[in-house]
């Protein structure tokens, strides 16, 4: 508080400051003033917003999931991976081809369990199989270098993978089989949800862990750790920088692979184009929690898959906007816009050094 | 963002192999290719498609040629063999790809897939088979795939004189062969029609066109090989000056072809190269925020969306300008205003991403640029932009009372544009500003001690940056004459930015040359619909293998990344030293 | 070569060589004796007839082009893959879905002289300026699927004088879904959802003033982008509401979203749900699966009592063809642009020793005055600023997510009107 009775301070400020205040000022105002006028105008009950979170926290599970394959090839490489949402899409797609027969056979809804883990195994072992592909095509050879040509090449694998499997599956929308355990309602109180939600933020949060508790706890997750603070170091203190980073492709194709699994059961349908865009949400959910940090990247998974399902009701319709859910990825995006001006490296990250 | 080569300490060692490690993966490989053009449905595509009339399709030439390719790359990576058994090998990996496609062949008989994988249709079997049936389509594809190999290795054992006019030759009539159509677009005299009937029909060469077009390249190589030799001898035999003219009589002439070049061969090509044309003047828009600035923009699209909106606000009966002025403005008054608007959000985009840095920054500004996009789509802004509906009836700049309504005056509308643009890129680039950007984008901490005002400096790249997007917009709004909210994705932004990166990062010619290659070719493979971006992908991936720095990378970019290769070389050296000493 | 082509194209060179193309369609033409207001193509025995077909093949609204486009392929294999004798070359490229692609497209297709007649346009964002494109070159176009009441609007200028289409005009669709829904089901509160497309925004509006003029209550207007997967919050908003009914007329990843959501949402068990046929196909059945039962379509008169027995044969040779069930509810229009345009050119196609002569000017006449084609999608007869769909307003009800039963009049099951 001391400085603004500064009058040095009033100096130094720009036109530059004065514009980002009026930006934060606005976004403010327009969040609060539309806050309250919805709450005011009373149109949704508390069961309503309990629902808008549920779906929130689904969707930021999912996001969240797939994020940690942006933020720890980011770690390690330095890199950003962006062929990791069509990988997504990879797992998800081949794993239909295990998951209709299954459905189909009545195995499903006998041994659910049984079923999700072949279902889910299948899903991770496409996924790393085409991005240690892509780390051996891509990456590798320019580890050495640093320029945008592993972006552009990454770019590359994007559109390659996708029109691969759409020449391969089809360019026709495939659904998953129904559970009905998934269906069954779950009532806690006044608030009813059905089974898959919890299901699959139980999922995410306990893969996140296990990540976690691989990264922090064994020799492997040390060495990951050691190799994205310093490389170079880490590589003349003993440690196999090459094994490290096939492994650190391997943990995020994993994740990204149960997040298809989870995101085919909740959504069911998976085609060849449905990574590009939860990629694109899972990266700004990735920069959003400070893109190299692992806690980071769940924080803004869920952050972000919250404030798209809330957002529009809470701060849109309020103002009387007119369709306001179209206006979802306005929200999202200037939510990432907002953290990066007040915090530039992310709500976890680290201050970024001139090295990025 | 630093751009330095970071030498590092581990690099990649060559083991090597035994020879038959060698010809088993180049096999194997070579196999999974020719399954992969099958499962994609590439092979389905192309049966359609005529390279030679009535006797050779794109198919078989994509079939044959894996083996061929991979008879090819035995040949030349077993370094230590005789030519025979180098043929020998080249035989080998070819009968394994006709394995592998016996195996597929088998596949598709005994089990019912085709639930999973679409393409493999009872087509595709008819093709694989040679119409032989099972076990007679086995025998025929593998001799045959054996046989291609042999040839492929016999290719590379041929000497030069034969080889290379043998290359081009065979090139030339694909080439040819997969181009008909646009080749005859371009004879479209009535003088020359006799000639192109000769020598084309629509699907394809006839058998002698494609003769004459082999005999022809096919000598024409022969000659350059036997007597090249002797032509570069006698040029450089000429005085200095002498060499010089020739040089610029030949840059000349290439430029008046490339000028008149469009005006003759018609609408499409004039269509394609204005639409290459607005992305080079893009792509040099980014290049002064990437290729100078260091600041990376994954937003562009909005700047060109703001020009092609600006545009047709002012210029259609529309409320906004009926509310403004007493009539609609003609093009070239909205043109400055569509700049102008285009520069402010250009501002605007920049303040909030000022302190934003690295790859945070490419996310911001793909954010921003989402942003306009969402607005400009929604229902919300639909009374002012139209919405998903779009704005239409934008009129036709006219020059002279001459209105341009056709791509081939749009093209040199874009060409005029891009000239100037280009000059100004250019300007910039050596100006107190674009040495500041550059130092900026060395380092940001060292520039601001400099003295550089980082705040404007910065400001300034994405302003002007965003300058260059309008102008692209406005022609884009009058080449479209409606524009819907559909055309502003955030692909273009990554595709110019990839452009960028394939022509060579702060290099202006590499913006053309990027531009030619990524824009222009996809659309000159229209017909080829959701295959093109399969292309699409493995050219960036092929390019940035081969290339990295760019296809036209700057001098100063060369010089840097050839110190740097080496400062790693010695450092490599150094390292060896120290390795053996121990 | 004739004294006038010959004077013709001798001033042509002479503009080119001055660095500038006229490029007006001339005025009449005459090839071999054969007359037509614009122009004439002669195909030579033994060469195939070329038709330009531009429809969306990549990107995220692939499968609405590609569905055409298969419908157009199924279409010419049931012709014996020969009009007027000759095979067929069909000229096929790909618009991306935007105007841009379509104006490319157009121009590629418009460049070659031999063809003969362009199909497509499966958006109307890549239509609007492809067809005057096209009609410049004296191409004339019948589209399959792009709606935009603004193409046949009597407005529309002469560049659309070649154009057609076997579609529907989203003026009819809207309104008569306004009509059923408040006179004939008696609702009283309504909601929409658009997707952020042409097709379906308009839609949307034309049925909203339909609401307001017939006294009815419009109590939530949503839209969701056309990326959104999530639509259990939108469809949360709209229970606020209370709606008797939504309005949804979205394509089938979308619809499909929305149905199996709704489940999940409280308060819309009783919501009649409604979309328009860019829903229908078997995907929407594999994308919705159970939850379809219910689902209500409204479309033009499409079914076997009215139409003779074309569309299980066609479903099932799509099926053969390209390994999979019509993956958009479009493949009809594709298969009925392409046997009008055949029955045009044979109409009007002259044989003079061997080689065939298509007069386009008759041709594009011949075009527009089809009457009663008997259709995939119903029956066709042209007006005369294009629309060519008869739009016979009815509802239909899917009753099973089985595939095999997919059959308009079957499943879904006609519910509106009971007898035309």
């Amino acid at each position: 508080m001391q400085k603004y009775f500064d009058i040095e301070f009033w100096r130094r400020v720009t036109y530059v400051d004065v514009t980002l205040w009026l930006m934060r000022a606005a976004v403010i105002i327009v969040v609060v003033w539309g806050t309250i006028g919805t709450l005011i105008d009373g149109r949704y009950s508390n069961e309503q917003w309990f629902d808008f979170v549920m779906f929130g926290l689904t969707m930021g599970g999912i996001y969240a999931l797939v994020a940690l394959g942006y933020t720890m090839v980011y770690g390690i490489l330095r890199l950003i991976n962006f062929a990791h949402g069509d990988i997504f899409m990879t797992g998800a797609f081949t794993a239909y081809f295990v998951a209709s027969p299954l459905g189909k056979s009545g195995f499903l809804e006998e041994n659910l369990l049984i079923s999700m883990i072949i279902i889910c195994l299948t899903a991770m072992v496409t996924c790393v199989i085409i991005a240690l592909t892509v780390e051996r095509i891509c990456y590798r050879p320019f580890r050495s270098v640093r320029s945008f040509a592993p972006l552009i090449c990454a770019i590359g694998a994007s559109f390659f993978i996708q029109h691969s499997f759409r020449g391969m599956y089809g360019s026709s929308v495939r659904a998953y089989p129904d559970v009905e355990f998934f269906d069954k309602l779950l009532s806690i109180g006044s608030f009813d949800f059905p089974m898959i939600q919890p299901v699959v933020i139980l999922a995410a949060l306990g893969s996140m862990t296990g990540l976690y508790l691989i990264v922090m706890k064994t020799r492997m997750g040390t060495a990951m750790r050691a190799t994205s603070e310093d490389r170079d170091t880490a590589s003349l203190m003993g440690i196999d920088v090459n094994r490290v980073i096939i492994f650190t492709f391997v943990l995020g194709g994993s994740m990204a692979g149960i997040g298809g699994v989870l995101y085919a059961f909740v959504f069911k349908q998976v085609y060849f184009f449905m990574g590009f865009f939860p990629g694109i949400k899972a990266f700004s959910a990735a920069v959003l929690g400070g893109i190299g940090n692992i806690p980071g990247a769940m924080l803004g998974g869920f952050f972000l898959g919250t404030v798209e399902s809330v957002g529009p009701a809470l701060f849109l319709d309020g103002l009387g906007i007119v369709a306001p859910y179209q206006l979802r990825d306005l929200i999202a995006f200037t939510m990432l816009v907002m953290v990066l001006i007040f915090r530039p490296q992310g709500l976890l990250g680290e201050r970024v050094s001139q090295r990025a | 963002m630093a751009f330095n080569i970071v030498a590092s300490s581990f690099e990649q060692k060559y083991i090597e192999r035994s020879q038959w490690h060698m010809t088993g993966m180049t096999g194997f490989i070579f196999g999974f290719v020719a399954l992969y053009f099958n499962f994609v449905g590439l092979m389905t595509q192309f049966m359609e498609r005529w390279i030679i009339e009535g006797v050779l399709t794109l198919a078989h030439l994509t079939i044959m040629g894996v083996a061929l390719f991979g008879g090819v790359t035995i040949a030349i990576r077993s370094k230590n063999l005789s030519a025979a058994g180098k043929v020998a090998n080249g035989a080998a990996v070819g009968a394994m790809i006709g394995i592998a496609l016996s195996l597929l062949m088998l596949f598709m008989t005994q089990l019912d897939i085709r639930f999973m994988f679409v393409a493999l249709s009872n087509k595709l079997f008819l093709f694989l088979s040679w119409k032989q049936g099972l076990e007679g389509g086995i025998t025929l594809q593998i001799v045959l795939s054996a046989a291609l190999g042999a040839l492929g290795a016999l290719i590379v054992v041929m000497p030069k004189v034969l080889r290379r006019p043998l290359i081009w030759g065979l090139s030339a009539v694909f080439i040819v062969g997969l181009f008909s159509e646009l080749i005859q677009l371009v004879m479209q005299y009535e003088f020359i029609l006799g000639f192109r009937d000769w020598f084309f029909t629509w699907e394809g060469q006839r058998v002698q066109g494609a003769m004459v077009v082999f005999v022809v390249s096919f000598s024409a190589m022969l000659f350059w090989t036997i007597r090249g030799g002797a032509v570069k001898e006698r040029f450089g035999q000429l005085s200095p000056s002498g060499q010089k003219s020739i040089r610029y009589f030949g840059w000349a002439c290439a430029l008046i072809l490339f000028l008149l070049f469009p005006a003759a061969a018609g609408s499409f090509f004039g269509q394609v190269m204005m639409y290459v044309g607005l992305f080079i003047l893009m792509g040099m828009g980014l290049n002064l925020e990437l290729g100078l600035a260091g600041l990376l923009d994954l937003g562009f699209v909005a700047f060109f969306a703001a020009g092609a909106y600006t545009i047709a606000l002012f210029t259609g009966e529309h409320e906004l300008q009926i509310l403004l002025l007493d009539r609609p403005l003609t093009w070239w008054e909205a043109l400055p205003l569509a700049v102008l608007v285009s520069v402010a959000i250009g501002f605007m985009f920049g303040i909030p991403v000022l302190k934003v840095r690295g790859d945070y920054l490419a996310v911001a500004t793909m954010g921003l640029g989402e942003i306009i996009r969402v607005v400009v789509l929604s229902d919300m802004a639909a009374p002012l932009l139209g919405g998903s509906q779009g704005m239409l009836h934008i009129p036709r700049p006219s020059l002279f009372g001459w209105e341009l309504n056709d791509p081939i005056y749009l093209f040199y509308l874009t060409l005029v544009c891009a000239s100037v643009a280009g000059y100004f890129a250019w300007a910039l680039e050596n100006s107190r500003l674009g040495r500041a950007w550059m130092a900026i984008r060395e380092d940001e901490d060292v520039g601001q001690a400099l003295g550089i005002n980082l705040v404007n400096v910065k400001l300034l790249a994405y302003g002007l940056g965003a300058a260059f997007a309008g102008l692209a917009g406005a022609i884009f709004a009058v080449m479209l004459t409606s524009i819907f909210p559909h055309s502003f994705q955030l692909l273009i932004s990554i595709n110019i930015l990839a452009l960028l990166i394939v022509g060579g990062l702060g290099s202006l010619p590499g913006v053309v040359v990027g531009a030619a290659m990524l824009i222009g070719t996809p659309e000159l493979l229209r017909e080829f619909g959701e295959y093109r971006f399969l292309a699409y992908g493995a050219v960036l991936i092929a390019m940035m293998r081969i290339k990295p720095i760019g296809l036209w990378p700057s001098a100063a970019r060369k010089r840097e990344i050839q110190s740097a290769e080496e400062i790693e070389a010695s450092i490599r050296e150094q390292m060896e030293e120290e390795g053996q000493r121990t | 070569m004739k004294r006038s082509t010959l004077l013709k194209s001798i001033a042509a060179a002479a503009v080119v060589g001055a660095g500038a193309l006229a490029a007006a369609p001339a005025m009449s033409a005459e090839v071999d004796g054969v007359m037509d207001d614009l122009r004439v193509v002669k195909i030579r025995a033994g060469e195939p007839i070329t038709i330009g077909v531009y429809e969306v093949l990549s990107g995220p609204d692939t499968a609405l082009g590609l569905d055409q486009w298969r419908g157009i392929q199924v279409a010419a294999s049931d012709a014996g893959d020969k009009v007027a004798g000759h095979a067929i070359r069909f000229l096929t490229e790909d618009t991306g879905c935007n105007a841009e692609g379509g104006q490319t497209a157009a121009t590629k297709i418009a460049a070659n002289t031999q063809t003969v007649i362009a199909l497509g346009g499966s958006c109307s964002s890549a239509t609007t300026p492809a067809a005057p494109i096209l009609w410049k070159a004296g191409i004339p176009n019948i589209s399959t699927s792009a709606s935009s009441p603004a193409l046949t609007a009597p407005d529309r200028g002469p560049g659309y004088d070649g154009f057609v289409r076997v579609i529907y005009n989203d003026n009819w669709a809207g309104k008569e879904v306004g009509d059923w829904a408040v006179n004939v089901m008696g609702f009283k509160r309504f909601a929409t959802i658009h997707d952020g497309s042409p097709y379906a925004e308009k839609l949307v509006r034309v049925f909203q003033k339909r609401l307001v003029e017939l006294g009815a209550e419009l109590v939530s207007d949503e839209a969701v982008s056309p990326t959104d997967v999530d639509m259990r919050p939108v469809l949360t908003k709209i229970a606020t509401s209370k709606p008797d009914l939504i309005y949804s007329p979205t394509f089938v990843a979308a619809t499909a979203y929305m149905l199996r959501q709704k489940t999940e949402i409280a308060g819309l068990e009783k919501t009649m749900f409604v979309g328009s046929d860019a829903s229908f196909g078997a995907q929407l059945l594999e994308a919705a699966g159970k939850d379809v039962v219910g689902y209500k379509i409204t479309t033009t008169a499409q079914e076997v009592e009215a139409q003779g027995e074309g569309y299980p044969a066609m479903r099932e040779k799509y099926k053969e063809m390209f390994g999979e069930y019509p993956i958009q509810g479009f493949h009809g229009n594709g298969y009925d642009a392409f046997m009008m345009a055949k029955n045009a050119i044979e109409k009007v196609a002259v044989v003079k020793d061997g080689a065939t002569y298509i007069p386009i000017a008759a041709l594009t006449a011949a075009v527009k005055a089809t009457k009663d084609h008997n259709g995939m999608t119903g029956m066709l007869t042209c007006d005369q600023y294009g629309d060519c769909a008869v739009y016979k307003f009815a509802v239909y009800e899917f009753n099973s997510d089985d595939k095999s039963t997919l059959e308009m009049g079957k499943n879904p099951k006609r519910i509106y009107p009971e007898k035309f």
